[in-house]
């Protein structure tokens, strides 16, 4: 089968899936759409895995199979190809999300089975695959955009997908509003680059960029990076954009792991680390990067502290580790980024539809102060869920680990990275390892608290199987990028086969020197021993002396409430921006719309209005009116004509 | 005064008073009656200018067929009385009244200035058509006049069809 | 020209003037009067009234043509006032009513 074949079939599957479904979404039952739309997923994946085998069988530096199928726009300068690329970075992202993805849609099959639009979600499910894999393949900018809208319509549409609650529909248009503001910051950055380049081709920019790197604040690099990178805030969930993630778990489950943690959220990660000879170029780019996803992780980890609804926790530890991905790119650590980014996917997605397991275990309870003691009650969901659990909080051999403790050990040790960065990482590990261990203490551990009413069953085998499935990979999938030091000491000294794969792509700092393994040795294991001490107290806390964190929050007064109030952010942008912004426009409705422009055509129709009126009177049917007229007229031509 | 001056003022003034009755009586007959009476002034006045061949046709067509015509229709009609005679606007009646008088003025006013002109360029009494003007009429109506004749024969055939077209019952003599 | 002159011999001018204040007294009749019969007769008397200056221009010009033009113009008169008399009376029939100023479906 050609490339172009294959690319065709791995990009429109889905699409078709989509209008398969979505033209029949009141016919089809839970099983036949969910097996069209999972069928759909599949296939891309197979043609997915399919291209990256022959990717791998090319040479190293022409690993690349680029697909072109039409010349979309072409105007002078501007020439889009509607091209499709897959290259090293791609190759990783499509496999993790045509594959994730097609586990979600099994997990979706057992999870959505009971809903009235079962087919309409599916067909949903389908068009943002279409679209993630449009803004994963595009070989340029525009097309990439294309996707990126495309994601976000698809998130609007499943966060409100039961849009009947009103706070659900509200929490829909929230996301979309807030990933509005991005998506305009990413259009001027693509004006920029089309300024400064003359294309918006990925390949293209990543060799025109200039080698020495950009110092000033307004130089066209800088700007161009930098709005950017708003426009990932917005997708990726970061300060000052990330309000809208937390609120979109309004959506079912399967789409709060798919699309809020695997795939779309990390879109803003890998379109930096598409473009990272051109983030190179703009250091200031990259430190304002590594600052705002530091601080993302840190104040999202710890809001995640004090939430008690299980997938609230679940999404603020997603921008607590997208903060890690972006603080990696910040440093320079491009490849770190993806490898966390692949990892999250395996351990988000994987305890995201744990918590779907349990909460349609719980029958829709998603509170975990009304759970605890689930051990029991789901063993299979638990096992997976300790499996993810292990992963995320760093724990050696699980994926997390090395993907984080890569970040870490660059944050640290990159010549764009400094001991603060590491700081900041770490102590969002402390955290993120004290309320993960706390959620599952709340929900597996310790005493029931649910009322005896509700049963707890364990969900069917086509929900558990993408569970174990991602527990696996969750738990292995970190080997593929083993650091050196720790491949030193292991038998047959494994390669970090990441590294390798990635090299042709990722542009590494300059100066980067060679590293004590002492050093390297001494900060994972402090990473590692914070993390478990933290880990430990919150088991201690939560189970052994469950009155304990209430007095600790007591102590804490003020400052527990402004955490919890999630620091007051969406208060503070209603009050800073959106109150004034309705009012403004309230005034400008009142003032100028209706006050004025309405009243200035009023009073020109008037005048019209009036004036036909006004002639109107003269023609009033009456022939000997008219014959007056031309009477008027003949005595009016004469007198002319005699007082010539 | 000869007798053709006498003639011309008193066809003149007979003529004028029928015009206006025409126009001021309240009755639709008595206002036949006067054009009626005005047409055969008129023709007076065409013997007076010797034009008897037209004279002639004046009397019969319009003092004889359309006055009759008229008259025929007014029977028709059966109108006992007209409640409003002349235009109920004050207003425009009264610039109708004007405009008219304004006319009247402007046309006598043109007519005697331009009498001069007419005096000199050979308009003298020398050039006054003598005698019986039948045949002169009748020659050129056939020669240089004929396509026009010929089309107004047409037009009175086509006159004559649309008027009983118009004026037909439903149904014609057929009518159940 | 003298008042004696203007009485004691008849002219053009006299003529005209005579036809125009017909013309006027038929122009009032149309634009006054409310019967549309008494209309059309006022109408037939402005006719008559440019008939009488044809006439008298062939008279003192000397040429036929005017009374060809006055023979065209009763030709025309006397179909106006068949086709208007026709129309009037199939109004009539249908409205019993014959006053202008209830036809005023010309209205704008």
């Amino acid at each position: 089968m050609s490339q172009q074949t294959l690319m065709a079939i791995l990009i429109f599957a889905p699409l078709v899936g989509f209008f398969i479904n979505g033209f029949r979404y009141k016919k089809h039952s839970a099983e036949v759409a969910g097996t069209i739309a999972t069928g759909a997923a599949v296939i891309s994946f197979i043609s997915a895995l399919l291209m990256v085998i022959d990717l791998i069988g090319l040479p190293a530096e022409e690993r690349r199979i680029s697909v072109q199928f039409f010349d979309w726009i072409t105007i002078e300068k501007l020439k889009v190809v509607a091209g499709f690329t897959i290259d090293q970075i791609s190759a990783i992202m499509v496999l993790v999300v045509t594959g994730v993805g097609s586990l979600i849609h099994l997990f979706s099959i057992g999870y959505m089975h009971h809903d009235e639009g079962v087919a309409k979600y599916f067909a949903y499910l389908n068009l943002f695959l279409f679209n993630m894999l449009l803004l994963i393949l595009g070989d340029n900018l525009l097309v990439m955009f294309v996707g990126w809208e495309g994601v976000g319509l698809c998130s609007y549409l499943l966060i409100g997908f039961w849009f009947t609650d009103k706070q659900k529909a509200t929490a829909g248009m929230k996301a979309f509003i807030t990933n509005r503001v991005g998506d305009a910051a990413f259009l001027l950055g693509m004006f920029v680059l089309f300024l400064t380049f003359g294309t918006l081709n990925f390949q293209e920019i990543n060799h025109l960029v200039p080698l020495t790197s950009e110092l000033t604040w307004l130089a066209p690099i800088t700007m161009g990076t930098l709005f950017l990178f708003i426009g990932a805030t917005g997708k990726s969930a970061q300060i000052p954009l990330y309000v809208w993630l937390p609120d979109a778990m309004a959506g079912p489950t399967p789409v709060s792991a798919l699309i809020h943690a695997a795939t779309m959220v990390t879109a803003g990660v890998y379109m930096i680390v598409r473009l990272n000879p051109l983030f190179m170029a703009a250091p200031n780019t990259m430190m304002i990067i590594a600052t705002i996803g530091g601080l993302t992780a840190v104040m999202a980890a710890s809001i995640g502290l004090t939430q008690w609804d299980i997938k609230k926790v679940l999404a603020y530890s997603t921008v607590s580790q997208l903060g890690y991905m972006f603080l990696a790119c910040g440093v320079g650590a491009f490849g770190a980024a993806l490898f966390h980014l692949m990892t999250h996917a395996f351990f988000k997605a994987l305890m995201f539809l744990g918590s779907g397991s349990v909460i349609h275990a719980m029958h829709e309870e998603q509170d975990i102060r009304k759970m605890g003691g689930l051990k029991k009650y789901l063993p299979h969901t638990y096992l997976t869920f300790l499996i993810g659990w292990l992963a995320i909080i760093g724990v050696p051999p699980f994926a997390g680990f090395f993907s984080k403790d890569e970040i870490l050990w660059q944050a640290f040790h990159s010549p764009r990275g400094h001991w603060v960065f590491w700081a900041m990482g770490a102590l969002g590990a402390v955290m993120t390892a004290f309320y993960m261990t706390r959620l599952m203490a709340l929900t597996f551990w310790g005493e029931s608290r649910f009322s005896k009413k509700i049963h707890p069953h364990e969900s069917p085998m086509i929900m558990l199987i993408p569970l174990f499935v991602l527990a696996i990979l969750s738990a292995i999938g970190g080997w593929i990028g083993i650091p050196h030091v720790i491949s030193e000491i292991l038998p047959g000294q494994p390669g970090n086969f990441l590294e390798t794969w990635l090299e042709p792509m990722i542009k590494t700092v300059p100066g980067t020197e060679h590293a004590e393994p002492s050093l390297e040795w001494g900060l994972m294991g402090i990473s590692v021993m914070l993390a478990a001490i933290s880990a430990m107290t919150a088991y201690h806390f939560y189970v052994k002396d469950p009155s304990k964190p209430k007095k600790i929050a007591a102590s804490l007064g003020k400052l527990y409430d402004v955490v919890y109030n999630k620091y007051y952010v969406d208060e503070g942008y209603f009050c800073g921006i959106i109150n004034p912004l309705v009012r403004l426009s309230k005034g400008i409705w009142f003032y100028i719309d209706v006050n004025f422009i309405d009243k200035t055509t009023y009073v020109i129709s008037d005048l019209v209005r009036g004036s036909g009126l006004f002639v109107r009177g003269i023609q009033n049917g009456n022939i000997q009116q008219y014959a007056m007229y031309i009477g008027l007229g003949v005595v009016a031509t004469m007198t002319y004509v005699l007082m010539r | 005064m000869s007798a053709d001056v006498f003639l011309f003022w008193f066809l003149a003034i007979l003529t004028l008073a029928g015009g206006l009755t025409t126009v001021l009586v309240t009755n639709p007959i008595y206002s036949a009656l006067s054009l009626a009476f005005t047409m055969i002034g008129v023709s007076a006045l065409f013997v007076s200018l010797n034009a008897y061949f037209l004279a002639g046709v004046q009397l019969i067509v319009y003092a004889g067929a359309v006055t009759v015509l008229f008259v025929m229709v007014l029977m028709m009609f059966d109108l006992k009385h007209e409640l409003i005679t002349f235009t109920r606007g004050k207003i425009s009646g009264l610039v109708k009244a004007g405009l008219v008088a304004l006319f009247a003025g402007l046309i006598v006013g043109s007519v005697l200035i331009t009498s001069d002109v007419f005096s000199k360029s050979g308009g003298a009494p020398e050039a006054v058509i003598g005698g019986d003007t039948t045949k002169a009429l009748g020659t050129i109506l056939f020669s240089k006049y004929i396509f026009g004749f010929e089309a107004l024969g047409v037009l009175l055939l086509i006159v004559a069809i649309g008027a009983v077209a118009l004026a037909r019952s439903k149904g014609g003599t057929h009518a159940k | 020209m003298q008042n004696s002159e203007l009485i004691g011999e008849i002219g053009l001018t006299h003529y005209l003037i005579l036809s125009a204040l017909l013309f006027v007294a038929g122009m009032a009749g149309v634009l006054l009067r409310r019967n549309a019969i008494v209309i059309l007769m006022s109408v037939e008397l402005m006719l008559n009234a440019v008939n009488l200056s044809f006439v008298a221009f062939s008279h003192y010009l000397g040429q036929m043509d005017g009374q060809v033009m006055v023979f065209f113009v009763m030709t025309i008169a006397a179909a106006e006032v068949s086709v208007g008399l026709a129309i009037l009376v199939s109004i009539f029939k249908r409205y019993k009513e014959i006053n202008v100023r209830f036809f005023e479906h010309l209205k704008g």
